[in-house]
């Protein structure tokens, strides 16, 4: 089986998250398969050159090998760049061609069982007032079991100690002690950071905090992670498994966050493996189709999947992978089972 | 698909030539040989080579009814239930056994070579020669890294550590036989854990006047970062090390403690799914892989789909007596044809042979230490080896 091209179509949907414009990327195959991945708009420029460059001829079966030969052909340190994300969102559509080869789910290709993904909520990227953020979560702890959540933290002490009250009652629906978490968009300095959870520990007692201060900090971050009861999440956005590297020599991650959007299924694996080894937990950040279910079962040291968007809301494609009773499920659909609309 | 069963067949082969280290610098030419099949319900049955025993027994329930193709969830199960025991010693072994049998069905599930299963780009693995060489003569080294050479070979590792100046003269016999690969032939040095830290370094630090050396393998014991990390800062070469080690678990303390700068990799890693954690934990440190030897080079299988393998340990002693296999070595580099699986094949009649008339032979694998050990050296005595005359 070889790659013949790719179509990546700019398409706008009905809903914000977890892209309300995106791009929709097909790697076509000479066996009549097509492998999809979903991205943000800005990914198009180069999801064509790479391909071009790279993968026309390809046999989509060696797909870490393509990956580990795209992340060597760029330069380091472009992290966060549309270059990034293309690359990831390729090795995405070549997984699912290599599932699809052999008429099987993605999580079985990968080598596991059916996964039952532990889950949780996250309104990261949604702007919700204190009402519509309450019946936001309370939805995905009646409609979907979450008993955990996650919320952007501000500079505004009390509106956070509000609001994530708010999202502790309405996950109570689900369970009697909803899981936390905090997310701070790497707003805070070191010392700021302490002084803030420290202070939001008195009241709540945090599962994690991540994006408080900046990532690459890994002195700061192993302060922080020595000055707080909660654990320190490190890794969202992360595009290469370099990046991971000082923080697990200062071990100032204590979860470690797979960012399937920036550093690929392929890049996911190897992280987790490496964590597994440190005896770090490993969460995934929230992909498109919530696709990122189907890695749970080859991750030896699996925490969480984030989940921001249960249905789909954006219309533009299925997933075959449910949100029930707290767990993500993918089904048996070939494939990464994303069916476009 | 489902597995239904399991047979182990155990064997004992004698190779072509001895093959011996600084513990036994003789050597042996007799190596026990094991093979674990796994059953399924679709006639198509997984292999694994090398391992075997009664250990499997304790872990079969655990994937009995199971699809092969959900292997590494297995190797998950395999390792929870294992939680309070440890993945240690016979059970390791089982574990690894059913892991390989477990991939080696997935790909023949998917009718592709393991490699391509495991997501590498081409099923190509540079290759070194890997003598074992203690016991051979001077005229016997020469030809064995000639005839390494003449397949584009052009990096070597000597067993070393009993006798410096003889070790010096073998490291310039096999540089002199690689010569026609290379200007400048990859040397390396593997003294199987003879030396303590500080004997190594002194040793070393004399060969590097005379040689330059890509790594030296075990130079101090396994487990031993703080003397393996010592030999590192006080050695130009690397050190590689880890073959003796079993588990991500085990592996992790070098790596942390930045006592090893190249990992070696074996399958006997709780298997090709345990091997692949510790590559990618290398990999994230920076670290290199290299995989051990293996019966018809079927490890290269894995070898090709790791992301910071440099090469493959090639030895060659005729460990195939019962096995056919889908590789040729080519311009230095193991090429990995398209035969699913593994690429192995048993021939049963000749299995049955072996099995019926036991070969009989000088020693058998594995031989213990030697005398002296990591305190004080016991050089070969007269007529030990066919280099110091009796």
């Amino acid at each position: 089986m070889k790659i013949t091209g790719v179509k990546a179509t700019r398409r706008t949907g009905t809903a914000p998250a977890p892209a309300g414009s995106c791009c929709i990327v097909e790697l076509s195959t000479d066996a009549g398969l097509t492998g999809i991945g979903i991205a943000d708009a800005g990914v198009r420029a180069p999801v064509r050159r790479l391909v071009a460059d790279m993968l026309v001829g390809a046999d989509p079966r060696s797909v870490t090998g393509i990956w580990q030969r795209m992340m060597d052909a760029q330069s380091a340190g472009r992290r966060g760049s549309a270059q990034n994300r293309a690359v990831a969102v390729l090795d995405q559509a070549l997984w699912d061609l290599k599932a699809r080869a052999n008429d099987e789910p993605l999580w079985k290709s990968l080598g596991g069982a059916r996964p039952r993904a532990n889950a949780y909520a996250s309104s990261i990227g949604l702007s919700l007032d204190d009402e519509e953020l309450s019946a936001w979560y309370l939805r995905l702890a009646r409609d979907h079991g979450l008993r955990g959540g996650k919320l952007r933290v501000s500079t505004d002490e009390n509106a956070d100690a509000r609001r994530l009250e708010r999202m502790r009652a309405a996950l109570a629906e689900a369970t009697p002690e909803p899981v936390l978490m905090i997310d701070a968009d790497h707003g805070w300095s070191v010392k700021q950071a302490i002084d803030r959870v420290r202070s939001i520990e008195q009241q709540f007692d945090l599962t994690w905090v991540e994006g408080v201060s900046r990532d690459r900090d890994a002195r700061g971050l192993k302060q922080l992670s020595d000055a707080i009861r909660g654990a320190v999440c490190v890794g969202k956005g992360f595009a290469t498994i370099g990046e991971f590297l000082p923080h697990l020599q200062r071990r100032s991650a204590d979860v470690i966050q797979a960012d399937i959007n920036t550093i690929g299924i392929t890049g996911a694996l190897q992280v987790a493996d490496a964590a597994f080894g440190l005896e770090l937990p490993v969460t995934l950040s929230a992909a498109p189709g919530n696709i990122h279910a189907h890695l749970a079962g080859v991750m030896p040291h699996f925490m969480s999947v984030e989940i921001v968007d249960p249905v789909q809301a954006t219309r533009l494609f299925t997933s075959d992978v449910r949100i029930v009773d707290g767990w993500a499920i993918a089904g048996d659909a070939p494939g990464n089972g994303l069916v476009l609309t | 698909m489902k597995i239904t069963g399991y047979r182990v067949e155990q064997y004992l082969m004698k190779m072509d030539r001895l093959v011996g280290d600084a513990n036994l610098p003789s050597g042996v030419e007799m190596l026990p040989g094991s093979i674990v099949y796994l059953d399924t319900d679709e006639g198509l049955s997984g292999i694994s080579l090398g391992y075997g025993g009664a250990a499997i027994e304790g872990l079969f329930g655990l994937v009995e009814g199971a699809d092969p193709r959900e292997v590494v969830a297995l190797w998950i199960r395999m390792n929870d239930f294992l939680h309070k025991g440890g993945n240690e010693g016979a059970v390791c072994a089982a574990l690894s056994a059913i892991d390989m049998a477990l991939w080696d069905l997935k790909a023949k599930l998917a009718g592709e070579p393991l490699w391509k299963t495991l997501g590498a780009r081409e099923g190509r693995v540079k290759a070194y020669a890997s003598g074992l060489d203690y016991c051979l003569s001077d005229e016997e080294l020469f030809r064995f890294y000639r005839r390494m050479a003449e397949q584009g070979i052009d990096g070597g590792k000597l067993k070393v550590g009993l006798d410096l100046k003889a070790d010096l003269r073998r490291l310039g016999i096999m540089r002199d036989a690689l010569s026609i690969a290379s200007p400048r032939p990859m040397l390396m040095i593997d003294s199987n854990e003879y030396w303590s830290p500080k004997q190594a370094v002194r040793y070393i630090r004399q060969m590097e006047q005379h040689f330059e050396l890509l790594w030296v393998e075990e130079p101090a014991r396994r487990w031993d970062y703080h003397g393996l990390r010592l030999v590192s800062e006080q050695v130009a070469a690397k050190v590689a090390t880890g073959e003796n080690l079993h588990t991500l678990r085990d592996v992790y303390p070098l790596i942390a403690n930045h006592a090893a700068d190249v990992i070696n990799v074996w399958t006997g890693q709780s298997g090709v799914t345990g091997l692949r954690q510790i590559a990618h934990l290398a990999h994230v440190h920076g670290l290199q892989v290299s995989m051990m030897n293996a019966q018809a080079n079927y490890m290269a299988q894995v070898a090709a789909s790791l992301p910071n393998h440099n090469m493959m340990e090639v030895v060659d002693p005729g460990r195939e007596h019962c096995l056919t296999w889908d590789h040729r070595i080519e311009d230095g580099f193991i090429v990995l044809g398209d035969a699913p699986g593994f690429g192995i094949e048993i021939d049963e009649t000749k299995l049955k042979e072996l099995q019926a008339n036991p070969p009989t032979g000088r020693g058998k694998f594995p031989f213990p230490r030697r005398e002296g050990a990591g305190r004080y050296i016991v050089p070969p005595a007269p007529g030990e080896v066919p280099w110091r005359s009796g």
